[in-house]
């Protein structure tokens, strides 16, 4: 590991990934990127992976946006040998409620007014595109063909790589245990296996922003809740689009290999880092998929895990810089969809520790919004 | 010869009902209630599987359920062990290509 760098990232997941390769693809000589474990080892590599412009809030729309620009191409801006497994089969998105078919066609009509070309379908019409689907019950669902899904193992190990290639230094299993500041700057970095000097700090540390945050005695308003998640044995070909529901609080994809993805989100859950599994969540999720694509009643489950959100307080990410900390950045609190942005997350960021204007304002994600009273408002997250 | 032990030192096999069941449309028999799998090898039937990716031949491997090598379809399920399922008369196997058919809405 160097002893000094130009700038330093925390995190390896693909959000830390995706800033460290912009940043050297952006001309900066010296990066070091620092992971206590190893890539994707977090919340990337535990997550449902689901890609989707269908938002209900401006700045969700409008990143998610060019972050599926970018993953249409980003194996290839990235020179990766093996495949991301971007596929864009679309998401849909059902609604069982008054209250959430009448917030659809508000979120759609947002849709369409950034751009994307999201659409208001009939149960019938939503049974063309899942023939495998049970509509009772339904109201109507929004379909986005734009939207898909991708491995966020290969994405975060092409950006690694990519960044490597760059002369990025990329050290796994190196935990960051303090942070020193002089005069109000970030000056050096300590971590397990040395310090390192740098003028750039960036923290994309996922569930663990909050600590170091603290280490340059900032406080984030994040907390860390548990989501479980199963993966079954492959089948056959029987879903395109991520099936999605609020008022439910289920995802159920089926991945290229074969095998379904799902997950359901539990409001009971209690904050912290616990990232076991449970029966419960077995036998829930299996009633629930069950009624909704009731061809899964044979299909055996091979695996569970869970994984941790990185909850703020209006589900949306804080991004940039924070006053009175020189040379530290953040791009943290994600909320559960930090894989769909790390792509866009990565070249703003990258933007603003360079001095340049961002090519989205994203003025409005700064941590200063809270102690402003600037809450955004998500009405779409599982 | 369809390698089926008749004489044990220690084992003995009852008497047991003969079935006829079908290999890819193919009627073939067994012993109704053993392995899948031990009717389909005595009918000389050794490559139950094409792999995921390759569709390479796969078969008879571990015997006791645990690895995915003697997946089948029977009558329309797929992902079956064939060295687990029981033989029933009239049953429809099926060599299981990769994932297999996509799983249907059966009652």
């Amino acid at each position: 590991m160097r002893p000094s760098a130009d700038a330093v990232v925390i995190g390896g997941g693909v959000v830390g990934a995706a800033i460290a390769y912009n940043l050297l693809k952006s001309g900066m000589k010296s990066v070091v990127l620092c992971e206590k474990s190893t890539f994707a080892s977090g919340s990337t590599g535990r997550c449902g992976a689901g890609v989707r412009e269908q938002w209900g809030a401006e700045h969700n729309i409008r990143l998610a946006k060019a972050s599926i620009d970018m993953f249409e191409h980003l194996a290839e801006e990235l020179g990766y040998d093996q495949d991301i497994e971007f596929k864009q089969k679309g998401y849909l998105i059902l609604a069982h409620t008054e209250k959430e078919w009448d917030q659809f066609k508000k979120n759609v009509e947002l849709q369409h007014r950034l751009g994307v070309n999201s659409m208001l379908l009939t149960p019938e019409e939503a049974k063309d595109i899942v023939p495998a689907l049970n509509t009772e019950g339904m109201l109507g669902a929004t379909y986005n063909s734009r939207d898909g899904h991708a491995n966020p193992f290969h994405t975060t190990r092409a950006f690694l790589q990519a960044a490597r290639r760059l002369g990025g230094d990329i050290c796994f299993f190196t935990e960051v245990t303090a942070i020193e500041l002089e005069a109000g700057k970030v000056k050096r970095v300590r971590t397990s296996r040395g310090d390192i000097s740098s003028p750039v700090l960036v923290n994309a540390a996922g569930p663990w922003a909050a600590v170091v945050a603290k280490m340059v005695g900032v406080d984030l308003p994040v907390y860390t809740q548990r989501h479980q998640i199963l993966v079954t044995e492959p089948v056959g070909w029987f879903l395109d689009p991520m099936v999605m529901s609020f008022s439910i609080g289920i995802y159920c994809q089926q991945t290229p290999h074969g095998s379904v993805v799902m997950g359901i989100g539990d409001p009971d859950e209690p904050k912290g880092y616990d990232t076991g599994h449970s029966w419960q969540f077995l036998r829930e999720m299996a009633s629930i998929v069950c009624r909704l694509l009731p061809v899964l009643r044979d299909v055996r489950v091979v695996r569970q895990w869970s994984g941790l959100y990185t909850m703020t307080p209006d589900a949306h990410p804080i991004l940039g810089k924070v006053p009175g900390v020189d040379g530290y950045y953040q791009a943290v609190g994600f909320s559960g969809h930090g894989f769909m942005l790390a792509p866009v997350v990565g070249r703003l960021l990258s933007e603003m520790i360079l001095g340049k204007q961002p090519f989205i304002d994203i003025s409005g994600l700064d941590l200063g919004r809270f102690e402003r009273g600037e809450y955004m408002v998500e009405p779409s997250v599982v | 010869m369809d390698l089926r032990i008749e004489d044990h030192p220690i084992l003995s096999f009852p008497e047991r009902k003969k079935v006829k069941f079908f290999w890819e449309g193919r009627e073939v028999w067994g012993y109704e209630g053993e392995p899948v799998a031990s009717a389909l090898h005595a009918a000389g039937i050794k490559v139950l599987h094409k792999s995921l990716k390759l569709d390479h031949p796969r078969g008879f491997f571990c015997a006791i359920g645990n690895c995915s090598s003697c997946l089948v379809v029977i009558d329309g399920v797929p992902n079956v062990r064939a060295c687990t399922a029981k033989l029933r008369a009239g049953m429809r196997v099926e060599m299981q290509r990769g994932a297999g058919p996509a799983p249907s809405d059966r009652e």
